[in-house]
């Protein structure tokens, strides 16, 4: 699929579903890398660790993550997930490597995913609505696949940069 | 590298392209700045003064916006006892310092907290806040006018915090009150305030010295009595005005949104003339504040049949604080139906849920404070937790050097009055 077949509007609107994606996956990790931090507000924000999410996993993989919740090693894990967090931020905010940007993604929210498969129907405490089998996370990732099958870092992004300084070096050597 | 015209004007537009999303990440992470949090963990904090009140203090100190680091007292068995606070609730211990100077020195902290006897508030705070440190300095601002200046100075010269502890501001039925009653203008116009405090005793501590060999004089106190006793001694207190008044004149200056002009001042020693004491233990005050309005403070150590409260009493409605616990609204009108402000036991923030209140409450009995009333002990977690926020993140004092200068002004006032048994004009 190239961008020649779309149109701006769609070529447009890709690329801000990209950059809200990204977006997102910045701001958890920023959230979480500045954590013991505090609200503008003046609430303190406490230090985060993914001990409480891995410890409140449901569905048929709960037992894996409550194995993980247990591990003398979570801090590795919860360092990881930060860097992730950012590092597929900024790719996809950025355009940049947008392909493995995508892949990471994929990756993080499968694993949000099967953490807590909304399998109840039911209003979770503190959720904002109710969900069977589909939930948030599943929507982004198929965002993601959106983005990432219409190869968007093409269209903008710093990968069309890269693309074009390859081409202008091959064209430099085949004309040497 | 060598471009024809072609390939320039393909790259800036490549460029262009490429760099399309930069506006927006510029926006989004400009809007991360302004709203994202804030780094940082609890406020590292010292606390000078382990008395009852710096205990309250200290025991109302959340763990998740304060870590006590140190504490500070020239009485090795106040700090014992600031030890089993800690471990009561499981936190961790504190190093124990008896000069303030060297725990500043050797610790690293970012605020103190003053709970120290009046006479040392001035030089304290001043030392504190040009050390570069945030302070919450206990009421009353300082011993004098001048002490205040001093205060207010020293936080604007080092652009340091200062708040002064009065916990009323913090008081979720005060703010309730403020934001539900006053403010709305639910009374009418308010010509006249009551405030009492009484109480039926002597004002007077008991307690033993440390040691056999301790020596009081080495902190300025000739006698171990005058080191416990603080409050009933001139050079170290301002009495009853100080003590209690000044609470309830904070409070009028709050909700009246202006500060006393003159004060009119009678009282003396007239039950505990027998001893060692200095202050008054009967105190009548009258402040005069703009536009006619009027607040008279009592405040006598022989009957505690009223205890302790402040009536707004306005043209359509009397509004009554009580016990820093409860608020009563009675209407004026022709049925003088009543209500009561209803506060929550838990809450942190505003309570506005002003309700039909029995029959009981219009007739001036007072309600059970069980039911309705808001723990005590809120005020000083919400200050100290305020205080901390503000220093973290820049959240506005609720008490800072100006509006704790109202009233400390008035009530030294309130001194001079008494002891000239005259009309004082203040500031």
């Amino acid at each position: 699929m190239t961008s020649d077949r779309l149109s701006g509007l769609q070529q447009a609107a890709l690329v801000v579903l990209r950059t809200l994606v990204g977006w997102h996956f910045l701001y958890e990790g920023y959230y979480k890398a500045v954590a013991p931090a505090w609200s503008r507000a003046g609430y303190p924000l406490g230090h985060w660790s993914s001990r409480g999410y891995l410890r409140a996993a449901t569905g048929p993989f709960a037992d894996v993550f409550h194995r993980l919740a247990g591990v003398t090693w979570l801090d590795m894990v919860d360092h990881l997930v930060v860097a992730g967090l950012v590092l597929v931020g900024l790719s996809l905010l950025l355009g940049l490597f947008t392909q493995a940007g995508c892949a990471g993604a994929l990756g993080l929210l499968a694993l949000f995913y099967l953490s807590a498969i909304p399998t109840s129907g039911a209003m979770q405490p503190g959720g904002e609505g109710a969900y069977l089998l589909v939930n948030k996370n599943l929507i982004e990732a198929a965002a993601v696949v959106v983005v990432s099958s219409f190869r968007t870092g093409r269209i903008a992004g710093l990968d069309l940069l890269r693309k074009r300084s390859r081409a202008i070096q091959e064209t430099e050597a085949l004309a040497s | 590298m060598n471009l024809t015209p072609e390939q320039q004007e393909l790259g800036r537009r490549n460029f262009l392209k490429a760099v399309a999303t930069t506006p927006a990440l510029a926006a989004l992470g400009a809007a991360a700045v302004f709203k994202g949090p804030v780094r940082g963990g609890p406020v590292r904090v010292g606390i000078v003064g382990l008395g009852g009140q710096g205990r309250v203090l200290l025991g109302a100190a959340d763990p998740a916006y304060t870590q006590v680091l140190a504490l500070c007292d020239v009485n090795p068995s106040r700090l014992r006892k600031a030890d089993e606070v800690l471990a009561k609730a499981d936190r961790p211990p504190a190093k124990h310092y008896d000069d303030w100077k060297t725990m500043i020195e050797k610790e690293d902290l970012e605020a103190v907290v003053l709970a120290v006897p009046l006479w040392l508030h001035a030089d304290m705070t001043v030392g504190m806040l040009e050390a570069g440190k945030h302070v919450l300095c206990e009421k009353m601002m300082a011993w004098d006018a001048e002490g205040c200046r001093r205060m207010a100075d020293a936080a604007k010269k080092s652009g340091r915090l200062l708040e002064i502890g009065y916990q009323r501001n913090y008081n979720p039925v005060y703010q309730a009150a403020y934001e539900g009653v006053v403010k709305g203008g639910v009374l009418g116009d308010v010509f006249h305030v009551r405030m009492v405090w009484h109480r039926n005793g002597p004002w007077r501590r008991k307690e033993d010295p440390p040691s056999p060999d301790y020596d009081p004089s080495r902190w300025g106190y000739p006698t171990f009595d005058h080191l416990i006793n603080w409050r009933l001694y001139w050079k170290y207190s301002q009495g009853l005005a100080a003590e209690l008044a000044s609470h309830q004149v904070n409070v009028a200056n709050w909700f009246f949104g202006a500060v006393p002009e003159a004060v009119l001042g009678s009282g003396g020693v007239y039950r505990y003339t027998n001893e060692a004491r200095e202050v008054q233990d009967h105190v009548y005050l009258t402040f005069e504040y703009p536009q006619g309005r009027t607040a008279v403070f009592t405040s006598i150590e022989s009957n505690s049949h009223d205890h302790y409260y402040e009536a707004y009493y306005g043209t359509k409605g009397t509004l009554i604080m009580r016990g820093e616990t409860e608020a009563y609204l009675f209407d004026e009108g022709g049925e003088k139906k009543a209500t009561s402000i209803a506060v929550t036991a838990k809450g942190t923030g505003p309570v506005t849920d002003a309700s039909e209140s029995r029959a009981a409450d219009a007739a001036g009995r007072w309600a059970t404070g069980s039911q309705q009333g808001v723990d005590r002990l809120v005020s000083y977690r919400n200050e100290v937790s305020g205080f901390c926020a503000s220093v973290r993140t820049g959240t506005p004092l609720l008490c800072g050097p100006q509006k704790a200068m109202g009233s400390a002004l008035a009530c030294i006032a309130g001194n001079q009055a008494m002891a000239k048994k005259a009309r004082v004009a203040i500031g």
